[in-house]
């Protein structure tokens, strides 16, 4: 039987076509604090599942600050380094400005909204931008109020509910259990993205907004409630001295060390109070909603990272492929288990095992149900930049709520047109 | 007469060494404790319970001993180029007979003043398109241009103070120009070459930005931006980062410790002249 | 020295001369000059930054005008500006006080060599890392000694004077080590026969010092000030690490301005203008020492 040449040729060149094809290795870009040697498990589960696709986890800086600058750079030259990216919930109007988010609709197409319907509803809000959708949900983080459940057992004083009641149960333990190194209450204070969150936490909580219809609200009475909450927590001792320098692992640090009652801060620390060999406070702390004012709601500062894939990637369909993967309800229930990532779909939350090695998720669905998003804005650093630096400068005391309120007023206006 | 005199030798030894070593010996403690230990109020100062876990911890968190070796490579690279480079301009500006000495030597500080930061974003568009990023490559050149100007303005004070007849007398023997330069002029400032190899080292071994943002592949990354990935979005490992740093300080206290001799020594020889 | 050297030699020797810079020149081209270039046409353009994608606009020195009238940029500015106030001077002075002090006959030599060194090799980053935890508030060193005294422990860091005082104190400490290492060399070339003398005609220590050691230390003086002003103009990682610019915009510096609008703010054209107006200040900081090179080298050539 003679083959032609011919024939053969063809049947090669098609085979090395194809194998050439078939290895496609895709880049995903985390930060170092999103557990990357769980995206790295995750990965090797796709990677099973797609055989030809490689998958390589790129660890990035340490903050969502310095990621963000290093993918400034990265993203300002059109470089096609990375494929998928991890990105903080705060960022999407920025990306879908800046163009650097391929828009996923086209890919999405006709499933679209069923696919959109699974997820939390405050996280389809914020990877929309103008009608389009930014990133994918990959997974859900919210504020919580931490308290001393031993202490406050101890005083018989109930879970509060108002901030003067936070404050109260505050005074009457730190009065009698006569400990100078227990603090009563703590959120994140120095000039970081988690203090915004400290402003607009009371400001939520109070019935105020930041931002009216797109305009700037800050004329509204309820825009002082939360320098003047901060500052009688200052004047009655609840809150530190040197609260202007916490940033948000202070507060899990304390609380871990015994030295704390309440603190404002994420849903990571409850894995390190009660996992940390060296953990103080094993069993003895309790979760729950922040404090609002009286007549207002609970409300908390949404968190959570999203993926998005690079405008300037070569393998978009296939990036794409792997984004939509990663954020299915099987990835969330893994991630919930090896990470204590919170899930982005409701369902997840009450799966027997996710719930198993996370008790307190049951309880924080309506939580995280409630979160509010930050300002959203295409220009969100300098927003971010306004509200924590004049939060800091009232903490510490060098600025007065009048002028605080005045250079927010006159930097986030042009911001806010 | 003489005890006094010992007195005020111990103690200034004891104040230059206590000066130095103090955050050193604040590190060791640290990576000794645990992070609920460092929190303590009133704090400690010696560990309560010294572990070591911390150090295991930073070898296996991070390739700290790639960060290490990056470094070594980046540094040492342009080291030896910025030295290399900076001798023959020095010499030209002192040894040859050139036109506009002064304005050379001035725009090189000039170039010296320019803010990295705000070359940072430009140096990075043009170390993409030469295909550069995240190769040694893009961080040595950089830290060569860094250290050039000090490099060649203590090398240029060296060689002014070598007497010219030794090159006239070395070319009279059949050496070229460039010859008499290597064999003559720079083995008699040896002191000087090594001060600027030492100040262009550790130019190089310290520099953070552009470290951060030419490499961004963990296993490319150096030492000083490698230690800050310890650090976490909500948490700073202290302890943790102290044992890194350690490790990271440890190579380059024994480096001094052996050529201090060699360049204190060597600034002391030819004295830095203006 | 004027040799009557035969034409051909002189230009083989301003060739060759050229030729030895040619490297140093090829590098900074590709380094630096080229970089600045974009840099200062970056500053003439500007991206709006609600509509990132219509592209950059031709502004003139609209961006420099903003500048003018812009109070943060004067007022890291002006934080700049202490901070080299405060900061160059202060190394000088402790620089010198460590290498008086090492410039002792030590029977051995290497402990307090590395103690002098050992500040210079620290990376800057850690530095700041560092004495951000010595000045914190319950748990810094600092103010558990204040305590032990028996004094108030003051929050450092959440006040702008205290602040901008450990930094300095920080910067101080980082610096004047290679202050001092570049005094020791200038200390250890004064022969010893100048002091024998001055001692055989009366004159004490203190005189001693000022007739005879400052003059000499001269010119190691200026090399290291010099240097030490250019990195001050550019001073970021240590306030940076430390207070962040904190409390509010009190600590910061304009080199943290500059990283701040280029990075996380993304206005490229504002920050290059920034920059651009970092490097006049860097020229007007040093151009006294320039002068007095020129002088010194017209001097020299005589």
């Amino acid at each position: 039987m003679r083959v032609s040449i011919r024939v053969v040729a063809a049947i090669v060149s098609l085979g090395v076509a194809m194998s050439a094809a078939a290895d496609t290795t895709l880049r995903i870009f985390t930060g170092g604090q999103q557990r990357p040697d769980v995206m790295r498990k995750i990965a090797d589960e796709y990677q099973k599942k797609n055989p030809g696709v490689k998958i390589e986890v790129e660890v990035g800086g340490a903050t969502s600050e310095a990621q963000q600058q290093y993918l400034s750079t990265v993203l300002s030259s059109k470089d096609s380094v990375l494929d998928v990216i991890l990105i903080d919930v705060i960022r999407p109007a920025q990306w879908a400005a800046q163009g650097w988010a391929e828009p996923l609709d086209a890919y999405l197409g006709a499933d679209k909204q069923k696919i959109l319907s699974q997820y939390l509803k405050a996280y389809v809000d914020a990877d929309q931008v103008n009608g389009k959708l930014i990133a994918l949900p990959y997974f859900a983080d919210s504020q919580f109020l931490y308290y001393r459940k031993d202490l406050l057992e101890k005083y018989k004083r109930p879970v509060p509910k108002t901030w003067d009641e936070m404050m109260d149960t505050a005074k009457i333990v730190m009065d009698g259990e006569k400990n100078s190194n227990l603090q009563g209450f703590t959120t994140a204070g120095s000039p970081i993205e988690g203090t915004v969150c400290t402003y607009l936490v009371p400001l939520w909580g109070a019935g105020g907004e930041l931002t009216k219809d797109g305009k700037l609200n800050l004329d509204a009475a309820s825009s002082r409630e939360p320098f003047q909450l901060y500052g009688r927590m200052k004047q009655s001792g609840v809150l530190p001295k040197n609260i202007a320098e916490i940033p948000t692992d202070r507060i899990r640090i304390d609380m871990q060390a015994g030295n704390l009652i309440f603190g404002m801060t994420w849903s990571y620390a409850w894995n390190r109070l009660e996992n940390d060999p060296d953990s103080k406070v094993k069993g003895k702390i309790g979760v729950t909603m922040l404090p609002h004012d009286p007549g207002g709601k609970s409300a908390t500062c949404i968190g959570g990272w999203q993926l998005a894939v690079s405008a300037f990637s070569k393998n978009k369909a296939e990036a794409v492929k792997f984004a939509r993967w990663l954020s299915t309800p099987e990835v969330s229930k893994m991630q919930a288990i090896m990470a204590s990532h919170m899930p982005v779909f409701p369902g997840v939350f009450k799966d027997p095992e996710v719930l198993k090695a996370n008790p307190w998720f049951a309880d924080a669905l309506p939580v995280v149900e409630g979160a509010k998003a930050r300002p959203v804005s295409a220009q969100y650093p300098q927003v971010s930049d306004v509200i924590r630096s004049n939060m800091n400068a009232y903490l510490a005391g060098t600025k007065t709520t009048d002028v605080a309120l005045g250079d927010m007023k006159s930097r986030l206006t042009p911001l806010f047109k | 007469m003489n005890f006094t005199r010992k007195t005020v030798v111990w103690f200034s030894a004891l104040v230059v060494v206590v000066n130095g070593f103090f955050p050193a010996v604040w590190i060791l403690l640290t990576s000794l404790k645990t992070e609920t230990e460092l929190l303590q109020v009133p704090i400690t100062y010696l560990p309560l319970a010294p572990t070591l876990d911390n150090y295991v911890l930073a070898f296996t968190a991070q390739p700290i001993l790639r960060f290490m070796w990056n470094s070594v490579v980046v540094a040492g690279v342009s080291t030896a180029l910025c030295v290399f480079v900076s001798a023959l301009a020095a010499y030209a500006l002192t040894r040859l007979r050139m036109p506009h000495r002064n304005l050379i030597m001035s725009l090189l500080l000039a170039v010296a003043m320019f803010p990295l930061i705000s070359l940072m974003v430009p140096l990075f568009k043009l170390m993409r398109e030469l295909g550069l990023l995240n190769t040694y490559p893009a961080l040595i050149l950089p830290y060569t241009v860094l250290s050039m100007p000090i490099c060649t303005l203590v090398m240029a004070s060296f060689f002014q103070d070598i007497p010219p007849d030794l090159e006239a007398a070395a070319m009279i023997d059949g050496c070229s120009r460039v010859g008499a330069l290597f064999k003559v002029v720079v083995p008699l400032s040896a002191p000087g070459v090594f001060t600027a190899a030492i100040l262009s080292f550790v130019n190089a071994w310290d520099e953070f930005l552009l470290a951060l943002t030419m490499m961004n592949r963990v296993s490319m990354r150096t030492l000083s931006v490698g230690i800050t990935l310890y650090q976490g979005e909500f948490a700073f490992p202290w302890p943790l980062i102290s044992a890194a740093l350690i490790i990271a300080i440890v190579p380059i206290c024994i480096l001094i410790a052996i050529f201090q001799e060699r360049v204190v020594g060597g600034l002391t020889a030819g004295g830095v002249k203006g | 020295m004027s040799t009557d050297a035969p034409k051909p030699r002189d230009l083989s020797e301003r060739a060759l001369g050229m030729l030895l810079l040619l490297p140093a020149a090829l590098l900074l081209l590709l380094i630096v000059v080229y970089p600045i270039a974009t840099l200062f046409w970056n500053s003439l353009h500007s991206v709006d930054q609600a509509n990132p994608q219509a592209g950059e606009l031709f502004v003139g020195i609209d961006n420099y005008t903003r500048a003018f009238a812009d109070d943060r940029f004067w007022a890291s500015t002006l934080h700049t500006v202490l901070y080299i106030a405060v900061t160059v001077p202060g190394s000088l002075l402790i620089g010198l006080g460590l290498a008086l002090l090492a410039n002792r006959p030590f029977r051995v030599k290497w402990p307090v060599r590395l103690g002098l060194l050992l500040p210079w090799a620290l990376p800057l980053v850690f530095a700041g890392l560092i004495f951000r935890w010595f000045f914190e508030y319950k748990t810094g060193v600092v103010n558990d000694w204040l305590v032990a005294l028996g004094m108030e422990p003051p929050q450092w860091l959440s006040d702008p004077t205290l602040a901008f005082w450990a930094i300095c104190i920080a910067i101080i400490w980082k610096a004047s080590s290679f202050m001092a290492l570049m005094l020791l060399a200038g200390l250890q070339a004064i022969p010893r026969s100048l002091y024998e003398a001055a001692e055989v005609d009366g004159a004490n220590t203190w005189q001693q010092f000022v007739e005879i050691t400052l003059p000499m230390l001269r010119p190691a003086i200026f090399v290291a000030l010099i240097f030490r002003t250019i990195t001050a103009v550019q001073t970021f990682d240590i306030p940076y690490a430390m207070t962040g610019g904190g409390p509010g915009d009190a600590t910061e510096t304009l080199a943290m301005y500059i990283h701040k609008t280029t990075l996380d703010f993304l206005d490229f054209g504002y920050g290059s203008a920034l920059a651009a107006l970092m490097f006049v200040i860097s020229m007007v900081a040093t151009s006294g020492y320039l002068r007095y090179t020129r002088r010194s080298a017209a001097r020299s050539e005589e």
